[in-house]
């Protein structure tokens, strides 16, 4: 069986990201050996990737790992994986794994295929094409590593395993990177905000919420769910709300337990992005709005009504 | 400033219909410049307007539709256009043969602006493929890039939890994802010169290998709706709703 490397990563907080945890889930199901790979990582993140079913961390400690460069890191991963011949390298979806994962394949001269729905035995990976309304099925037939980021809860993130051991190897690679871009500032919305792939629930809006303030009640509901608030490419489009909250063609796919479409019609750009969330429910006034042919419990109603009601009886079961 | 924008032709995956099979119908729908690669264009042509005697530089890789995105490129302003095609079908091959005709062809670039996917492929990866085999830093998940300092770049990243700032020492490499700015219509004068401009071929060579083979492509199943209520009554609906959602064990 295959020896499988997880590149790890952690959140602003030091804590292993959601999706990594998922990588680790799907390299104990292919793999006979599961190494984490985690750059510029706490003991916390460490712990956790051993008890999420990592046989070992190898913890890279470099000045130019933090905060994330291109450079270094492609410098550092690529060393690695040449010194030490991993046969699969995993990762979870992110903006780093797809920043300079790219490069690694390119320089390996080996293949890399992103956002993967699921691997098989053979590491033969299916994923999403043609706006997300078709499923490909790929495969790295040559070429070492096989490269993968897996889309967001693809696989369960693993319950920890407490009785696991934490093993550790550090090291610290020599590079000789001349980097030529750096970071300068971070505007972050919320260092607490939860990565909207990564919530059970989303509560969405479209253009039939009228106006940005109306957005309250959105957050209000998403609140009291524990979720996160999504939205349409109209409603981002017009400045209602941040793109990193967009869902769909062009945005970010998801597939939480709970997701409440309110005031969207269903337009193909925005289902693709949804359509696999467990449990769909809408609030739509049109009852011809397509959003009602894929949602398991829609409402023709008027969400200015449905809504408030709606936080109100759960404000009072709280 | 001369910057080479990679663009290519896609079907309208909004638009896109399926026959019986469950093929998607691609003769039978529009097909446009690529989203992200029109927000890569715009980008090219808001710098080279801050930026006297800049020069922008279309490329595509492919057969006839291609040309039909350079001419679009030109009508929104570009000023040349060039057109070659090979075989290469994979990320890595097609951003192998992209560098390598860039390299032949255009060797005095400073910035390079590819989209960060395609709606039909959807690998995410060709533009910082190319940064790599030609030896240029990447910034991918660009929302905005400004000229701060001869040779020097600014380029806003949007990612999953903010927007970042960076800087970039060129020549380098942007993939533009969210544009902050909507794309040109192109203008009557512009669309005059397009068909008066012959979109110029580029010898092709034959591609390296591909590394990632496609072995099927079949139609996403359709998820089907249940239960759809009458909520014009919304205390009935509410209550309808919670009932719903507990027996689901979603509460």
């Amino acid at each position: 069986m295959a020896n499988i490397w997880v590149f790890a990563e952690q959140t602003a907080q030091g804590d292993a990201l959601e999706g990594s945890l998922e990588a680790i889930a799907a390299a104990r199901q292919l793999g006979d050996e599961v190494t984490a790979v985690l750059f510029a990582g706490t003991e916390k993140t460490e712990t956790a990737l051993c008890q999420a079913g990592a046989d070992k961390v190898l913890s890279v400690q470099h000045a130019g790992l933090s905060p994330y460069n291109v450079s270094y890191f492609t410098d550092a991963l690529v060393s690695l994986i040449q010194e030490r011949q991993p046969d699969v390298v995993l990762a979870g979806s992110s903006s780093i794994a797809s920043d300079f994962l790219p490069r690694v394949a390119a320089r390996l001269k080996t293949g890399l295929i992103l956002n993967c729905l699921a691997l098989d035995d053979h590491f033969i990976a299916t994923k999403a094409v043609m706006g997300e309304q078709q499923i490909a099925t790929e495969t790295i037939p040559e070429t070492k590593p096989k490269i993968f980021t897996l889309r967001a809860k693809a696989y369960a993130k693993p319950v920890p395993d407490a009785s696991r051991t934490v093993n550790v190897e550090t090291c610290t690679p020599e590079l000789s990177t001349h980097p030529k871009t750096r970071l300068i500032e971070i505007a972050q919305a919320d260092s607490n905000l939860k990565k909207l792939e990564d919530a059970e629930v989303i509560v969405s809006g479209g253009r039939g919420l009228k106006a940005p303030e109306n957005f309250q009640m959105v957050e209000e509901l998403a609140r009291l769910l524990g979720g996160s608030v999504g939205a349409t490419r109209a409603v981002t489009d017009a400045g209602w709300r941040p793109y990193s909250e967009q869902i769909g063609q062009t945005g970010k796919t998801v597939s939480p337990k709970l997701y409440i479409a309110l005031g969207i019609s269903g337009q193909i750009q925005h289902v693709v992005g949804m359509d696999s969330s467990k449990l769909i429910i809408a609030v739509n006034k049109d009852e011809n709005a397509p959003i009602f042919e894929i949602a398991d419990f829609g409402m023709i109603g008027d969400i200015f009504q449905i809504v408030p009601l709606l936080i109100k009886t759960l404000q009072e079961r709280s | 400033m001369k910057i080479v924008v990679c663009i290519k032709q896609v079907p309208d995956t909004v638009q896109l219909k399926f026959d019986s099979q469950n093929n998607p119908m691609l003769d039978n729908v529009e097909w446009l410049m690529n989203p992200c690669c029109s927000y890569a264009v715009e980008t090219a042509l808001q710098l080279k307007e801050t930026q006297e005697g800049s020069t922008v530089i279309a490329i595509s890789l492919g057969g006839p539709k291609a040309k039909d995105g350079l001419k679009r490129a030109i009508a929104m302003g570009c000023d040349e256009a060039f057109q070659f095609n090979n075989a290469a079908s994979d990320a890595y091959s097609i951003a192998h043969s992209l560098a390598d005709a860039i390299w032949k062809q255009v060797p005095d670039f400073d910035l390079l602006l590819f989209g960060q996917y395609t709606d039909d492929a959807m690998h995410g990866i060709t533009g910082p493929m190319a940064a790599e085999f030609l030896n240029v830093p990447s910034i991918t998940l660009g929302s905005k890039v400004t000229l701060t300092a001869p040779g020097t770049i600014r380029v806003e990243r949007q990612t999953e939890l903010g927007l970042e700032g960076h800087e970039m020492t060129l020549p380098g490499m942007v993939c533009m994802a969210n544009s902050s700015v909507e794309p040109r219509i192109p203008s009557i004068k512009g669309v005059m010169r397009a068909n008066r401009t012959e979109i110029s071929f580029w010898d092709a060579e034959t591609p390296v290998s591909a590394v990632v083979q496609t072995l099927s492509t079949v139609r996403k199943p359709k998820k089907s709706g249940g239960t759809k209520i009458d909520g014009s009554d919304a205390q009935t609906a509410v209550d309808q709703l919670i009932t719903y959602l507990k027996a689901q064990k979603a509460l």
